[in-house]
């Protein structure tokens, strides 16, 4: 086969059809030509290559008449010439490789700089121009482009040829990125220099540091950006540029078009390559000394070459003359303001600003965000100015940064939320420690605090209009969605909506998360993901783990196969008819959140092993016509997509032996339905520091007990009773709850693969590693305060806190009447309670200054009466925020304290 | 009559290597089955007309991925120009069946925040004794994703031509119901009727012709 290819490309027919002249206007003709060529690069390799590319002539048609269509409008040819330079390129062919250089680096670089530029000058205008966002579509593809671009540059890059490399560097950094793209940052907007709009600029710098690694490359732009001022445009010592010898290392970083087109400049190359003359020193006519370059000699000739390039440069026009002389006049006046400037810095920092919008803002955070991740970025330079370094050791942080991040959060969208938080936890997390300063610490929480009260509010709202079956199914879902889905920062830089100014409505198609909320609805998901987010950043930051969210784990569910101990449980046989028609007898269990069809196991009586477990509250019951003794029931799949159709994972008719077991079965699925809903509304509640409704223990039979345990409570389903069914207390005790349910089946629930889990002696905590910690707080916090308490499964135990509902028949959110809960005879304001408690955690509480809906006000009015502003001491250090955390917690709970009274019975449907 | 296209679809097939992408873009462009395939070099297209409704045409560019270096801009220009792809494993090879989400991974990371119109893709249907992936289990994987889900074989012409004209059919629903819009600068849908790429009448009648650009 090689010898078939060398025969037909070895007498040099291949390149005369290469450089004839066809009808290029024919599209047709066009596309046959560069698919040739395409073709004919795929073929090249070390061997292949002398067949195109002539040492004597410094002929390479191939490559030559391949790039002159690099700005072809027609996209697929540009493809294919990106692909035919990438194939060329990457052929280790030092000759070849220096030819390329010296006589077409320059020309091709420098117009592709300029072809990338114009585009980008083009996105900028549609940005501009934009109204209603009408221009969406053709940025969109602007932005496409861009990154083609990008990924393209990113490719010749990583072939990592070092002498294209510094060609196309210098190229880059000294005639577009940061002439166009950073000086844009700083520029007036009246400017003339300013070429682009900052927020464009920011957009497409988190772009190329999210795609482009090379160190020489990024790495100078990045210190320009953090480090930098304005002489990087100016003076003639260039300090930033880590190639000196190239083009334009001491002339001026312009953003400028190229004297001639490619095409003249490649045959102006070709023509003084043949003759040796050194009339255009613009094009390295260096080819009699192949040898001395591909050796050490060949820097010094280049320098000097190019100090005559930066000359011929300079004449091209008078009018870039004017301007230099204009930046020069701009960085002199900067200097003698400020006496250590870092302008690019300083705008980067004040557009963190949200006080109007997080327009700007999301970009900056994009933007530190992928500097701070670029592998080509020096630790160094990001460790001086204290930049966040994911997963770096270290003692310090920004405080600069730290305090923008913190005040970023009223009415930001999610997507900035979330980046800001990703940030300001690699900004304070040393490896597992953190090490934020109180005051920060204080200042996130007074942040957090009018976003929690807003969810508060909407909570209630929602509960008065549509009762909290929709609460709790958003709730859930906003979780699910939210950790399924995290915010991939690349993704978020490839979306051209962002470009234009925030908005709210879903009618753009834009993604929720990138845009302010529309309506009810969208204000409470968006609260609710608020609260998500900041309470994992607390927790994060103290170093706790999660141990309430998500409301449901799957590990603590009951499983297909788990083997249940049932004594003591109420148990109702039915035959089980699938959709298809199958079979089974089984025996109906119903537990606080899942109900359970179990058949009998062999071996030990009275227990059971579980056929299928599905979740109360995913759960539809209705009767069957024409038999009294069936029900059909369908239980979904909780699906983290809202708009999906929800999936049945059981769907069947249930058969009682009579009507009378029937209706049991259907009342204690009816009720466990709404207990299961009930109990992690309760849950939710006191996630919210809301207190939980009257009576809610009382029904679920832990009056008693509840009372005793302190908030905060981790809440996992069946930690305990799964691991400590040795304990007889725990046992009698839950057993003995139960019995005040009728109709209430709590089983003891063993997997089977436990070896022997009677014997096992393990205290609670030893078994799983995220909640482990919290358990054995838990434990030590029940001995202390009630040593009678029984080990209760914390799940099973809602907070008991003041009670705090709603009228129904009121459905504004002023008319919230307050009650006492049955155990407490005065009746005071909630915020009474809280400053009463503890003086020192009402900073926690102080009300945002402006309050964005008409709930915040009313609640203001009871708040800040007893709002006191405290300074967090100096001393505590890290224990002290702990602290302050730790109270946050609790600041509705004791039950004892004879007031807290915030609550009605709130009629549950 | 005239044959002119409404419009053009430029789609891709993706999968694993020797699920069968090249004989099944040939069988359906060529009506052959090339039974020794030599890897395919250099072409990137082939175009069929397909008539979706009697009088409207549409005309499919199929870029074959078959022997394309690997460079990220270049696939991803690519992509990122395609409606619509067939997403083909091989039912008598596990392993591409198990690499089907990978496939939607990368076609997602290239084209974000846009999306490419899947049909998933069975192919070598006739090799039934040495099934490895059964039918439910493909359909459930499609219906996971959103995508249909059809089997194929080029040896055998089974499906081939159905499987193209769903996904015809599919993205020209969207087409119609505005959810997929024609914009200028991205070649994955054009229209027929844009005067300057309307191609001359006897140039579409030859049906099989592969184009090259």
């Amino acid at each position: 086969v090689f010898e078939m290819v060398y025969y037909l490309l070895s007498n040099n027919h291949v390149n005369s059809i290469i450089v004839h002249k066809f009808d290029f206007s024919d599209e047709e003709i066009m596309a046959y030509y560069i698919s040739f060529l395409k073709t004919l690069s795929l073929k090249l390799n070390n061997h292949t290559v002398h067949f195109f590319y002539n040492e004597h002539t410094n002929d390479f048609a191939l490559y030559t008449e391949a790039i002159k269509f690099f700005n072809h409008p027609e996209s697929m040819v540009r493809i294919a010439v990106r692909t035919i330079t990438l194939n060329v390129y990457k052929v280790d062919n030092q000759h070849m490789l220096h030819y390329i250089r010296d006589k077409t680096a320059v020309p091709y670089f420098s117009n592709l700089v300029w072809f990338i530029g114009s585009h980008v000058i083009e996105l900028d205008k549609c940005v501009q121009t934009d109204e209603e966002h009408k221009n969406r579509g053709k940025l969109s593809d602007l932005v496409a482009e861009h990154l083609d671009h990008l990924h393209y540059l990113n490719d010749i890059l990583i072939i990592n040829c070092e002498f294209l490399n510094d060609v196309l560097t210098d190229h880059l950094l000294n005639r577009l990125f940061l002439p166009l793209y950073v000086y844009s940052l700083v520029s007036p907007e009246t400017s003339e220099e300013r070429k682009i709009s900052p927020q464009v600029s920011l957009y497409l710098l988190s772009q190329v540091f999210l795609i482009i690694h090379y160190q020489p490359l990024v790495n100078a732009l990045a210190d320009v950006i953090l480090n930098g001022d304005l002489s990087a445009f100016s003076s003639q010592t260039d300090v930033h540029s880590t190639h000196k010898n190239m083009v334009s290392a001491g002339g001026v970083r312009r953003f400028s078009k190229p004297p001639e087109s490619l095409e003249r400049s490649l045959e102006l190359s070709r023509h003084r390559g043949r003759k040796r003359t050194q009339k255009r020193p613009n094009y390295k006519n260096l080819g009699e000394e192949d040898d001395e370059r591909a050796g050490e000699g060949g820097e010094r000739e280049k320098g000097k070459e190019i100090e005559m390039v930066v000359m011929d440069k300079s004449k091209v026009s008078d009018l870039t003359e004017q301007n230099i002389t204009d930046e020069e006049k701009t960085a002199a006046a900067t200097r003698t303001h400020t006496q250590r400037s870092r302008p690019f810095l300083d705008m980067v920092y004040s557009a963190l600003d949200c006080t109007s919008d997080d327009y700007h803002a999301l970009f900056v955070l994009c933007l530190l965000y992928a500097v701070s991740h670029s592998r080509g970025v020096n630790r160094d330079l990001l460790e001086r100015l204290q930049l966040p370094v994911p997963g770096q050791e270290r003692s310090s942080y920004s405080v600069v940064l730290v305090e923008r991040l913190i005040r970023i959060m009223n009415q930001v969208r999610l997507a900035t939320l979330e980046l800001s938080c990703l940030l300001l936890k690699q900004s304070v997390l040393s490896g597992t420690r953190c090490i934020i300063k109180d005051v920060h610490l204080a200042c996130l929480e007074v942040k957090g605090a009018p976003d929690t009260n807003m969810l508060t509010f909407k909570l209630l709202f929602l509960l008065s209009f549509q009762g909290e079956e929709i609460f709790l199914d958003m709730f859930e879902d906003e979780y699910r969605s939210m950790t399924s889905k995290p915010l991939n920062v690349e993704y978020l830089m490839m979306d051209a909506s962002i470009l234009l100014p925030p908005t709210g409505t879903p009618l753009t198609g834009i993604d929720f998360v990138k845009r302010l909320p529309c309506g009810d609805v969208e204000k409470t998901r968006r609260a609710i993901r608020v609260f998500f987010m900041l309470r994992a950043l607390s927790l994060q930051l103290q170093g706790e783990p999660e141990t309430q969210l998500p409301l449901t784990r799957p590990e603590d569910l009951i499983k297909m196969d788990d083997v249940l101990d049932l004594n003591n449980s109420d148990l109702i046989a039915c035959m089980v008819v699938s959709k298809d028609g199958s079979q089974a007898q089984r025996f109906l269990a119903v537990d606080v959140y899942q109900m359970s069809l179990v058949e009998p196991e062999t071996k030990r009586l009275g227990w059971g092993v579980v056929k299928f477990a599905g979740l109360l509250q995913d759960m539809q019951v209705s009767g069957v016509e024409d038999d009294s003794r069936a029900l059909n029931i369908i239980i979904h799949k909780p699906s983290s997509n809202p708009h999906a159709k929800p999936l049945p994972i059981l769907q069947a008719n249930f058969i009682f032996a009579d009507h009378i077991r029937c209706i049991i079965a259907k009342q204690r699925l009816a009720k466990g339905r709404i207990q299961a809903r009930r109990m992690k509304m309760q849950r939710i509640a006191a996630l919210l520091d809301l207190p939980v409704q009257p009576g809610a223990t009382e029904v679920l039979g832990f009056g008693q007990t509840a009372n005793a345990l302190p908030s905060g409570l981790p809440f996992r389903f069946y930690e305990q009773s799964r691991r400590a069914p040795n304990d007889p207390t725990a046992n009698r005790s839950v057993f003995a709850s139960v019995d005040k349910v009728p109709g209430f089946a709590v089983a003891h629930c063993i997997p089977q693969h436990s070896p022997s889990p009677l014997s096992s002696p393990s205290p609670p905590s030893s078994g799983s590693g995220s909640t482990g910690r919290c358990d054995s707080v838990t434990a030590s916090t029940i001995s202390a305060q009630s040593p009678a308490a029984p080990a209760l499964a914390p799940s099973l135990t809602p907070a008991s806190q003041p009670t705090i509902s709603l009228l129904t028949d009121n459905l504004s959110v002023e008319s919230l009447t307050l009650l006492p809960p049955a155990d407490s005879p005065h009746l005071h304001p909630c915020a009474a309670a809280l400053s009463l408690q503890r003086p020192d955690a009402s900073v926690l509480e102080e009300e945002d200054a402006s309050p964005t809906d008409e709930t915040d006000i009313t609640v203001k009015d009871e708040t800040t009466e007893t709002t006191e502003l405290v300074t967090p001491t100096d001393e505590g250090g890290e224990d002290d925020f702990i602290y302050l955390f730790a109270h946050k917690e609790k600041h509705f709970s004791p039950p004892e304290v004879d007031s807290g009274g915030t609550a009605a019975e709130i009629k549950a449907h | 009559m005239e044959a002119i296209w409404l419009y053009q679809f430029r789609l891709i097939v993706i999968g694993d290597s020797t699920v069968g992408k090249s004989c099944l873009i040939r069988r359906f462009t060529e009506g052959r089955f090339a039974q020794v395939s030599d890897p395919t070099v250099g072409v990137d297209f082939f175009s069929r007309l397909v008539e979706i409704e009697p009088g409207k045409r549409i005309k499919l560019q199929i870029w074959d991925t078959a022997g394309q270096e690997r460079f990220r801009s270049i696939t991803r220009a690519y992509y990122r120009n395609s409606v619509g792809g067939l997403l083909l494993f091989d039912i008598t090879n596990r392993r591409s069946f198990q690499n089907v989400h990978d496939w939607l991974e990368e076609a997602r990371s290239h084209v974000q925040p846009h999306s490419i119109v899947f049909l998933l893709v069975g192919h070598k249907c006739d090799l039934e004794a040495q099934r490895q992936v059964t039918r439910q289990e493909a359909e459930k994987l499609a219906g996971a994703y959103g995508m249909r889900y059809i089997e194929t074989s080029a040896r055998d012409a089974i499906n081939v031509e159905h499987a193209f004209t769903e996904l015809t059919r599919e993205i020209f629903a969207l087409v119609r119901s505005g959810d997929i819009t024609i914009q200028e600068g991205w070649e994955g849908v054009k229209s027929g009727f844009v005067p300057n790429v309307v191609h001359s009448s006897e140039e579409v009648t030859k049906s099989d012709r592969r184009c090259l650009c």
